[in-house]
């Protein structure tokens, strides 16, 4: 086989891998947002009418969303995003020049990204652990930095400003939230490099022997989701006119529970930003609509977990094992039967 | 191409719901109740054990004011705060009451409630100064205030004496534990200089790790080089209390001052081994925020301030019923 | 959510060229990862009685104890998940409070026996929930235990209006959680009680032969065989009963329960997990050393206090501490093939 030829086998098998893994996920999220825009429509049309909030608690949860989708794509999962979103905007708040300090923050989430990939990738450890590590570390940080208490922006004005809407109703934070979904969607889906991710998730092994820079991919996943979480945290610092070190802690759970119910699988490969978009929109339309009808806060809280949990335990990987589970408690006798394969191409069952 | 259908639906029927509702809506303006409608933000909740007896009061003189309440808990997260303040000035409310989670960042909250024609009131934590007249009135305790008359106590008890004190804050981060430590420290620096901080630690609002914490400091100072203790809240008191009986030191020759005024307090200033609490109501401060609301609403005259009384509690009034604790 | 190549100790970089120098090099790693945990502590102890005052007296000990009982409790069973390559169970937040909760509440109006048959159902119920979804669903063992989390504390408030609750002052809760055997405390004689058990189940039954097995590969464990869904379920069950005795030690020592009184408890006890050397992909690991990483984890925070670090530099020790120790893991086991 000429290099060519190789190199062929391996975009096709790329794209056939890609189609495979992003068709099915979406399915489920479709559903549940479908039913909360009907629910909603019933019940709590206000969502739609007050769409402004609506957007812009969908922006607040999504942003860092979006990040989070690049690294499990892969396969690794980033905690710290909390925590950086928080360090960066102390940071941010302590510069008085307001473009340096956004810079900054930029660069402190990048940094954060990259050292995140050096554990994974270099030292080796999971990447649930390293950057678990990192959440404790920089939200001591954060603290440190800022003295336990909340940074005051030098020029409160702007910050106030950032907060007004910039197009029609739509204030900076939704608009930065759309375009980072384009952008993010179109690497992922159009270029090279973006899709490559879907790979390393899938099947890094056979990734690496297709010739992809698995190393390089990683380090991109983790600064793209260390540096969304920095812009976050410069977002919020800029709309609050303050940096709270201790932000950020509602936003992970919520993030990580919108890429899942947007049918996103923690062992990489399968699952889109478009997906993240649906599970982003469904949550965030569920949180406002049981908020404007005046849920008790508990109430909601329950709700939302319910949902999570119905949403992980009907991911078709799981349906499957448990009906084999069951089908080989009744048909007992000689041998243990093969649990199924889940659909995307990997060997470990599902964690 | 699936993906792109999906997409498609998707983007279209949201688009299609949108368009009929914001018809819709037009005719569904003013609902004719004679209700008022009134959302509370609110940073806490049933998720403590000060908010759980916030809300009843709360809900309640609102009813009977004839006020359609709703109510948000953002947990001490200023971003979600700031997402329930946009949801609230959406859903046209006659007014907003508002508990800052961090006063610094409320500041574009209550920009955008003006612009909207939404008066606000604050409770419980007041904005900054500079924010005061983005506001209609404040009712509430002065957590600062708070944390001043607890330093008057420990300066009364001093005397003018050398006193070394062990200091237990509340939850890192928190507002009301940045207050009440404030006011307190600078209360003793000005008056009292001669009491002094010889160790202080977080102690999360929890007796138990206010007793561990206690004890901890305890040894790092040396038993013998403290006379004194202030803790932010009579539950941490309690535990720093405990921890002093678990070293076999008596706590009554101390001077122990905490604010409060709970039903694990009150008991403590009654058996002599806590010195002084400062009275924080929480019906008081539920309550107030309903009529303050309702006050503003009918167009009744108001205050701008009303403060809940920092009532020091000590041996000299603990058994009087105005000052029976609450929760 | 890990990729099989990292999960079975084999890394995307290229192998190092074993030198001499690389020899030694790997076999210190390789000491550090076995042995590392049982020196660094035994040093810090050794450290802290000569340079820290205060730290070697009767009173600092039980302190250390007290801070070390009730996140212990929970690591020793939640080293159970840990080692099935689960990860952790975020939901013994809600399981402790909880049943710190209902102890006080419950024994308050009907009595300590009732009350400990009622934290007793409602731990398995948790465990049961989390079990069956994560091992007969297969499902992701952090959402599911986030989801159960969230739904937990909804309950909790709701049910108990988020009021804290007071025990009786010199009660039987009150008594039992001052009660010290010299500087031992109670919660400490627990912590030991339920390490010996647990760490015999692991080591010594069946089942616990079966859950390392099945943490250190899934598939061929079960195609030996093993009931895997069942052992999964187990290790729930584990640490819901720990949990539930955790949060009665809280609930004992402070005489109160409220719900936010195990709050950060999760990562704690998987901090104290992971430190000790217990390995975050599964199937290596053992109750001594989640025992070990305990006490560790707890004698520094005690120091830091005593010194008076404050609470940011403490989050950061805490945090450096944890990739440290999963680094010379992951290390050890790249070059110890």
């Amino acid at each position: 086989m000429t290099s060519l030829q190789q190199h062929d086998i391996a975009s096709g098998s790329l794209d056939r891998m890609w189609a495979i893994g992003a068709r099915r996920p979406e399915g489920r999220g479709l559903i549940l947002l479908v039913a909360v825009v009907l629910g909603a429509l019933l019940f709590e049309p206000g969502v739609f009418t007050a769409y402004p909030a609506t957007l812009g608690r969908i922006a607040l949860i999504g942003l860092v969303a979006l990040g989070l989708t690049a690294v499990i794509l892969m396969g690794e999962l980033d905690l710290s995003v909390a925590s950086t979103l928080a360090v960066s905007g102390v940071v941010m708040a302590m510069i008085p020049n307001l473009a340096l300090g956004i810079i900054a923050a930029l660069i402190v989430g990048l940094i954060v990204g990259a050292i995140n990939a050096f554990f994974v990738v270099v030292v080796g450890i999971n990447s649930f652990i390293a950057t678990l590590g990192m959440l404790f570390a920089l939200r001591g940080l954060a603290l440190v930095l800022s003295d336990e208490q909340p940074v005051r922006l030098a020029d409160v004005d702007d910050g106030v400003a950032f907060g007004a809407p910039l197009i029609g109703p739509l204030t900076p934070r939704v608009l930065i939230f759309i375009v980072l979904l384009v952008g993010l969607h179109v690497f992922l889906t159009r270029m090279r490099a973006g899709r490559e991710f879907y790979a390393v998730g899938g099947n890094r092994a056979a990734a690496k022997d297709a010739g992809i820079p698995v190393t390089r991919r990683i380090f991109t996943g983790f600064m793209i989701s260390g540096g969304v979480a920095a812009l976050a945290g410069a977002i919020n610092t800029l709309e609050r006119t303050a940096a709270t070190p201790t932000a950020g802690s509602t936003v992970l759970l919520a993030s990580i529970a919108a890429a899942i119910i947007g049918g996103i699988s923690l062992n990489g490969g399968r699952g889109s930003i478009i997906g993240t978009v649906i599970g982003t929109l469904a949550l965030g339309l569920l949180q406002i609509g049981l908020a404007l009808a005046a849920v008790q806060q508990d109430i909601q809280q329950i709700f939302i977990g319910a949902v999570l949990f119905i949403a992980v335990v009907t991911d078709p990987a799981s349906l499957r094992a448990v009906a084999a589970n069951l089908r080989s408690s009744m048909g007992r006798g000689g041998g243990a039967t093969a649990e199924p394969m889940p659909s995307s191409p990997q060997p470990v069952a599902h964690q | 191409m699936t993906l792109r259908k999906i997409h498609l639906a998707v983007a279209s029927s949201c688009l299609a719901a949108l368009m009929i509702l914001s018809g819709c809506s037009a005719t569904n303006g003013g609902s004719g109740d004679s209700k008022h409608k009134v959302w509370a933000l609110l940073p806490q909740g049933t998720d403590q054990p000060y908010g759980t007896t916030y809300l009843p009061p709360l809900e309640e003189t609102a009813g009977k004011m004839g006020i359609d309440l709703t109510v948000t808990n953002s947990q001490y997260d200023s971003d979600t705060q700031a997402s329930d303040c946009e949801v609230a000035v959406a859903a046209r409310p006659e007014l907003i009451i508002l508990w800052p989670a961090v006063a610094s960042t409320v500041r574009p909250c209550l920009v955008r409630a003006k612009e909207a024609g939404i008066p606000v009131t604050i409770t419980n934590s007041d904005v900054l100064p500079e924010d005061k007249d983005l506001t209609s009135a404040y009712s509430g305790p002065n957590t600062y205030g708070q944390g001043a008359a607890s330093a008057t106590i420990m300066c009364g008890l001093a005397e003018g004496k050398p006193v070394k004190i062990l200091v237990v804050n509340g939850l890192t981060g928190n507002v009301t534990a940045i207050n009440r430590r404030q006011g307190f420290v600078d209360t003793i620096a000005k008056d009292c200089p001669n009491v002094t901080i010889a160790a202080e630690q977080p102690g999360d609002w929890s007796k138990g790790t206010s007793q561990t914490v206690t004890s901890e400091m305890l040894t790092s100072v040396g038993a013998k080089n403290v006379q004194g203790i202030f803790a932010a809240d009579d539950t941490m008191v309690a535990g720093a209390i405990d921890a002093l009986k678990a070293q076999g030191i008596d706590p009554k020759p101390l001077f122990i001052t905490s604010i409060g005024n709970t039903k694990l307090g009150n008991p403590l200033v009654a058996s002599g081994e806590l010195d002084g609490t400062v009275f924080q109501s929480s019906v008081w401060d539920g309550s107030h925020a309903a009529e303050l609301a309702d006050q503003i609403l009918s167009g009744k005259p108001y205050e701008k301030d009303v403060f809940m009384p920092s009532v020091i509690v000590d041996k000299n009034n603990v058994a009087d019923a105005d000052v029976a604790p609450e929760w | 959510m890990t990729n099989i190549a990292t999960r079975q100790g084999g890394r995307p970089a290229g192998a190092k060229v074993s030198t001499h120098r690389g020899g030694q090099i790997a076999s210190v790693i390789q000491w550090s990862a076995e042995r590392g945990i049982f020196v660094v502590t035994g040093v810090l102890i050794v450290a802290a009685a000569v340079f820290v005052q205060g730290f070697a007296s009767v009173v600092n000990i039980t302190d250390v104890f007290h801070r070390a009982a009730p996140v212990g409790i929970i690591a020793v069973g939640m080293t159970f998940v840990v080692i099935s390559g689960n990860y952790l169970d975020l939901s013994v937040v809600p399981q402790v409070a909880t049943s710190a909760v209902i102890l006080i509440a419950v024994s308050n109006s009907y009595g300590l026996l009732p009350a400990i048959v009622v934290a007793t159902l409602v731990s398995l119920v948790y465990g049961l929930i989390n079990g069956v979804a994560v091992g007969y669903f297969k499902a992701n063992a952090v959402i599911v235990t986030l989801a159960t989390t969230y739904i937990g504390l909804g309950v909790l408030r709701w049910v108990s209006g988020g009021n804290i609750f007071f025990g009786p002052r010199g009660g039987t809760i009150d008594t039992l959680g001052q009660l010290k055997f010299g500087p031992v405390p109670l919660s400490a004689l627990v912590l030991v009680f339920m390490a010996v058990l647990l760490g015999f189940v692991l080591s010594r039954t069946g089942f616990g032969f079966a859950l390392r097995a099945y943490g250190s590969n899934k598939d061929a464990t079960r195609l030996a065989g093993v009931a895997t869904s069942r052992v999964v379920l187990g290790a729930f069950l584990i640490t819901s009963l720990s949990a539930m005795i955790a949060g009665f030690v809280l609930a004992a020592f402070s005489n109160t329960a409220v719900s936010t009184v195990s709050t950060g408890m999760d990562f704690g006890a998987l901090a104290a997990i992971i430190i000790g050397g217990n390995s975050v992909f599964g199937g290596r690991g053992s109750i001594l050393r989640t025992v070990l990483g305990v006490v560790f984890v707890s004698v520094l925070t005690n120091i830091l206090v005593l010194t008076d670090i404050g609470y940011g530099w403490q989050q950061v020790a805490i945090g450096v501490l944890i990739v440290l120790a999963v680094s010379i893991d992951a290390l050890a086991r790249r070059v110890g093939k």
